[in-house]
């Protein structure tokens, strides 16, 4: 069965299929707009006419390519490709500031690499234990986990806690827009049908990202041209040396953990990974102050956990049939379409399609590896456009990927809007990110909350009582204590030394 | 406009967010009997909004910032910045109707004589740049991707 699955994947044509599927999910990645989601979707059809193996192979390709293709743009414009690179701005935007492009881009690739095979290898050699333990989370955990992974507001807030508080309880407030989870109640639509969908992710990240910048460059056109000068980069290998990888190898296998639960757990995605992977590995460094500033630390952490998130994600679907993601749903339909029914018996029956996959996922991360590194040189030379000419073209391409994410130009007005709140928050000097992670964790929060204490018939017990839920609870609260501690220390020891005390903000563009 | 003003300011905004948003929930009804309701969640965020509103509010009055009461000097420019969000709000309101390949090529040209200077402006670049973008961009998404985007009375 094995073999047989391996002979179909290095048949040249499938090869190819997954070479472009690949190379075309890289784009669709890099473009912000455009969505791994998207190329999945837009490709599918094509697979119904393709033999299963080469249909998934092209599919695969198009999933990894899509993925890993965000850091690109994260990096070099500060604007997340794909949700799941949000975290990868705050290292490697101010990388790109000083001339370390390119070097932020190499490592971003080498551990997107080995984020997505160790996913791959978790997937291959402990996929049905990882599902059982998917089946133990009800409604209590992942509320639970949300309530944990809004604590990362903490973390990133720098300096001052009440903004970053502020920031985060707008995002949860933004969530709320549109009809409510399970009985779908209309809040905050004021008499807009546009507004019964919520606002989309997509459109609130290039807001608040990108366009929000393009204004503040229009205030500073002034100086435009200095403060954007061009920088050369040099590059050998991928920007690591042999004494900072092996340092950086726990980091790579923590992230890579947190990328696999997160990514089996259904409906939390990439973003949350990054997010947490990012705080994580900033609370287990000896030098927390760096993060933001530009380290490759917290690339690493970023790109290997939602990298993992693939594999993780795979889980769940080949073993049970739930799908972790919208991709993984698109990828189930064109599962559903080869005759491939996910679930427990799919090794017995379908098991040439399963190793198919496994097979298809390892060379689509090799050829990510070798294509992104090719193109890096050009993917650099984006920044050598004078800043000028650039900024409106990403401004267009920011309101034809807001339009495309639901083929209505409410999006792109949308956009306007998210990118006065993001400059509003700069005035205030309000950090951005925790918007982000508030509107990302608002449905879950909610949505889990609702149905956990109707489980419980309104008890608010159910969630001490069940063990996962509880120690969530408990991390959550740690956590956050030890956040606001350590940074009330920090402040009075800057105070008592005469400094200011100063924390990066990450996400402050 | 010092450090403490817009820090009370903010915090003005912020309550009078927050309140808003308990305010426009207020007539959700419950609808199953062992469920907290739609309102349970967006109240209990206003109220924090609120009370993180008023706490900042109380820093910025009574304790904090004293040392860092310093007036904000602005030395931005005012017309680069102003005109960018005018030229977005033009192409977004425009995008529709006139659609996308002629309401991008008008926003490309004028935003990058916004933000050139007269050491860089090279206006027939950027008549170059401004109608073949969105042409490609139009044909990209038009043939390729096969997903239209809006085209407008012109017809393209």
């Amino acid at each position: 069965m094995i073999t047989d699955a391996l002979a179909n994947v290095m048949n040249p044509m499938c090869l190819a299929l997954i070479w472009v599927g690949t190379v075309i999910g890289i784009i669709f990645g890099s473009v912000p707009g455009l969505s791994a989601t998207m190329a999945v979707v837009l490709f599918l059809p094509m697979t119904f006419s393709l033999e299963a193996t080469r249909g998934i192979a092209l599919l695969v390709g198009l999933y990894m390519g899509g993925i890993s293709g965000g850091l690109i743009s994260a990096i070099l414009l500060k604007i997340p490709g794909t949700p799941s690179s949000i975290s990868t701005v705050f290292d490697g935007g101010p990388m790109a500031e000083k001339g370390e492009a390119g070097r932020a881009l190499g490592v971003g690739i080498l551990y997107s690499f080995i984020g997505s095979i160790l996913g791959i290898l978790a997937l291959m050699f402990i996929s049905p234990m990882l599902a059982k333990v998917c089946l133990l989370f009800g409604p209590a955990e992942y509320f639970s986990v949300a309530v944990f992974s809004l604590t990362i507001i903490a973390a990133l807030s720098g300096k001052d806690m009440l903004n970053g508080l502020i920031a985060g309880l707008t995002g949860l407030a933004l969530s709320m827009v549109g009809m409510a989870p399970i009985d779908t109640k209309l809040r905050y639509t004021f008499g807009n049908y546009q507004l019964l969908n919520g606002f989309d992710i997509t459109v609130l990240l290039i807001g608040v990202f990108a366009v929000t910048d393009i204004v503040l460059a229009g205030f500073g056109r002034r100086t435009l041209s200095q403060r954007l000068e061009q920088k050369k980069y040099q590059l050998k290998g991928y920007g690591i040396s042999m004494v900072e990888f092996i340092q950086q190898i726990p980091n790579a296998i923590i992230s890579s953990i947190i990328g696999i639960i997160i990514g089996i757990l259904p409906g939390i995605g990439g973003s949350t990974a990054g997010l947490l992977a990012y705080t994580a590995e900033k609370s287990r460094s000896k030098y927390p102050e760096k993060f933001g500033t530009g380290i490759i630390d917290g690339v690493i952490a970023s790109e290997s956990s939602n990298n993992a998130v693939i594999g993780g994600s795979l889980v769940p679907l080949l073993c049970m049939g739930i799908p972790g993601n919208t991709v993984a749903a698109v990828f189930l339909g064109g599962l559903l379409v080869h005759g491939i029914n996910p679930g427990p018996l799919i090794f017995d029956k379908s098991g040439v399609y399963v190793y198919g996959i496994y097979f298809a996922l390892i060379v689509a991360s090799i050829f990510m590896l070798i294509f992104e590194r090719a193109g890096l040189r050009i993917f650099a030379k984006l920044l050598d456009i004078p800043k000028h000419i650039l900024l409106p073209i990403i401004m267009v391409m920011c309101c034809v990927g807001a339009y495309s994410s639901n083929s209505r130009v409410f999006d792109v007005q949308c956009v306007l809007f998210f990118a006065m709140l993001g400059l509003a928050f700069k005035c205030f000097k309000i950090p951005s990110t925790p918007l982000i992670i508030g509107f990302i964790l608002g449905s879950m929060f909610e949505e889990n909350l609702r149905m956990a204490l109707q489980a419980a018939h309104g008890s608010w017990m159910i969630f001490l009582q069940r063990p996962i839920s509880l120690g969530f609870l408990v991390v959550a609260v740690v956590f956050c204590t030890y956040t606001v501690i350590s940074n009330l220390r920090a402040k009075k020891k800057a105070e008592l030394e005469g400094k200011e005390f100063h924390e990066p903000e990450e996400g402050e563009l | 406009m010092t450090n403490k003003t817009r820090d009370i300011l903010c915090s003005i905004i912020v309550i009078a967010f927050g309140a808003a948003m308990i305010y426009f929930v207020k007539d959700v009804r419950r609808v199953i009997r062992s469920d907290v309701g739609s309102r349970f969640v967006p109240t209990l965020i206003g109220w924090c909004i609120v009370a993180t509103g008023a706490a900042k509010l109380f820093y910025s009055v009574f304790t904090g910032l004293k040392e860092e009461n310093k007036k904000i000097v602005f030395d931005q420019d005012f017309i680069g910045g102003i005109g960018t969000v005018v030229l977005m709000v033009l192409y977004m309101i425009a995008f529709q109707p006139v659609g996308f390949v002629v309401a991008s090529a008008a926003y490309l040209f004028l935003q990058m004589l916004l933000l050139s200077d007269n050491t860089n402006r090279r206006v027939l670049l950027f008549a170059a740049v401004a109608v073949l973008l969105p042409l490609a961009v139009d044909a990209l998404f038009v043939f390729v991707i096969k997903m239209p985007l809006p085209v407008g009375i012109f017809g393209f």
